[in-house]
């Protein structure tokens, strides 16, 4: 397997239609840059590329994105008018290559480790996308809007991964659920630490919405842990793996869009729990006891996930995660205390050499 | 001897052997043993309980709601029995789940879905202590789920 990944890593350069095209960078080499400066070309190219442009962009610049606007966090109605504008048809995508890609190009390990990391993705959407509603009762006007629109997103990435495993995969069934039922063998038993606290999360806001502690809980686990940290490192493995290659591109227009809507959903997350610290200061408290619960669960693996096949190992995408974690920490200007400084050392893996 | 009726005295004694037997090497070899050995290491100083209750149960099972009150400690289970509506109830964690959800479970329904689906919700206790041994919860749910027991029809 780790032969695999090496050969792959170091395949550089391809032809296409007789002609050299530019040396692709690995999928980890984002590892070692560290955070860097969009131009405003860049930053165009991303905020007003549609659906059939958006296979052009960059992971990684779109992922530098999310960033890059941390420092001075959007306003909720600036966030929902990108929203009119970013919003993308589901429906336009199609799969006929990534089929063909996935039955006759990828190897039955890449296609596995795929799955493996894609079907947290599909069950994920989901989650996001049904305990979202609650955590609007308690927000202001301008956020309602943002959250209502967040609700869409989050019901059309649900959608994109139903049509992914319908005419890619191959999954048959009637109704969404029955696709999420049949993916859910490759879902992680570990999937329930951060996804049945949000779901008990919701439940506490769903009994008292005004509640504006259980409030910051839920936004430390849902906008910063799953949505900052777990989504945008995962979403990078797929989605680097597939840039990499040129192979499936409807996944990897689909879910590039996908991921310029999450950063709209982090901004106005990272807005809400900085609004809600500078309010109350004490609500600091809140965001570090989510973090010790999400943290001391986090080391814990129930089975071995295979990135080889993808161009990583899992110990780089460990890194990713705290790196994204301390990214979003700094830019909001949220510090740890001394024990959770020692836990995340505990957890957080080095990257040799890196 | 036929099955124990569900939610009955004599099915918590046998919920009682099954979560001390733990779960099955076939279970178990599903997964890493590293897993495995973090679910050793939070059993071995599990110090709370839990109140599991089945918030509808038939009239035919008893009064509801009802309880199967778990009570661990020194790696082991110390209590572990039905309580009733009359009964007070005393456990570290409170949790409620409908009769169908119940019955899912028995049937082979996933444990980890049935948390993240909120079958089963936390009605009092600390949530962000409970999450922190959420696996060691949903190991043993599951392994609730599979003691056979008589239910009416």
């Amino acid at each position: 397997m780790r032969l695999l990944a090496h050969a792959v890593l170091t395949a550089r350069c391809e032809i296409q239609g007789g002609a050299l095209v530019a040396e692709r960078k690995s999928p980890t080499a984002v590892l070692r840059e560290g955070p860097r400066a969009l131009s405003e070309a860049q930053v165009r190219e991303i905020e007003e590329a549609d659906l059939g442009s958006v296979g052009g962009v960059d992971i990684d610049d779109v992922i530098e994105y999310v960033h890059k606007d941390l420092k001075s966090l959007p306003d909720f109605i600036t966030l929902y008018r990108k929203y009119l504008k970013q919003r993308w048809d589901v429906y336009d995508l199609d799969f006929t290559q990534d089929k063909i890609d996935w039955t006759e190009k990828m190897s039955e390990e890449e296609r596995q480790s795929f799955i493996a990391v894609s079907s947290g993705f599909h069950h994920g959407e989901r989650q996001v996308e049904i305990e979202l509603p609650v955590f609007m009762i308690g927000a202001s006007e301008e956020e309602k809007l943002h959250i209502a629109a967040q609700i869409e997103d989050e019901a059309r990435h649900t959608v994109f991964f139903d049509r992914f495993y319908r005419e890619v995969v191959g999954l048959a069934g009637d109704g969404i659920m029955d696709i999420l039922d049949a993916s859910f063998p490759w879902v992680s038993e570990t999937f329930v630490g951060p996804f049945g606290l949000l779901a008990y999360q919701a439940d506490e806001v769903r009994r008292n919405p005004y509640d504006e502690r259980a409030r910051v809980r839920y936004g430390t686990n849902y906008f910063l842990w799953i949505e900052g940290v777990l989504a945008l490192s995962v979403m990078k493995v797929t989605l680097s793996y597939a840039r990499w290659r040129g192979f499936l591109p409807a996944y990897y227009a689909g879910f590039t869009a996908t991921c310029r809507d999450e950063s709209r959903h982090v901004q106005g997350g990272m807005r809400y729990l900085q609004d809600a610290v500078r309010k109350d200061p004490s609500m600091i408290s809140e965001i570090h006891d989510t973090l010790r619960t999400i943290l001391s669960l986090s080391g814990v693996a129930s089975r071995r996930i295979y990135f080889e096949p993808l161009g990583w190992t899992e110990q780089e995408v460990q890194t990713l995660f705290f790196q994204q974690l301390r990214r979003k920490l700094n830019d909001v200007g949220i510090d740890l205390p001394p024990d959770l400084e020692v836990l995340l050392e505990q957890v957080e893996p080095t990257l040799a050499g890196g | 001897m036929g099955e124990p009726l569900f939610f009955s005295a004599q099915w918590a004694d046998a919920v009682c052997g099954a979560l001390t037997a733990g779960p099955s090497k076939e279970h178990r070899d599903g997964k890493l043993p590293e897993y495995w050995d973090y679910f050793e290491l939070v059993k071995s100083a599990y110090p709370a309980s839990w109140a599991l209750g089945c918030r509808d149960l038939p009239a035919a099972l008893g009064k509801c709601p009802a309880y199967l009150t778990v009570r661990w400690g020194g790696g082991s289970v110390t209590e572990c029995q039905i309580t009733g509506p009359d009964d007070p109830l005393d456990a570290t964690y409170v949790l409620g789940m409908d009769y169908d959800g119940w019955r899912a479970l028995h049937d082979g329904y996933d444990a980890q879905r049935t948390v993240m689906y909120r079958k089963i919700l936390l009605e009092e206790g600390n949530l962000l202590e409970f999450f922190t041994t959420i696996y060691f919860f949903v190991e043993c749910l599951a392994v609730i789920g599979t003691v056979p027991a008589r239910r009416p029809t």
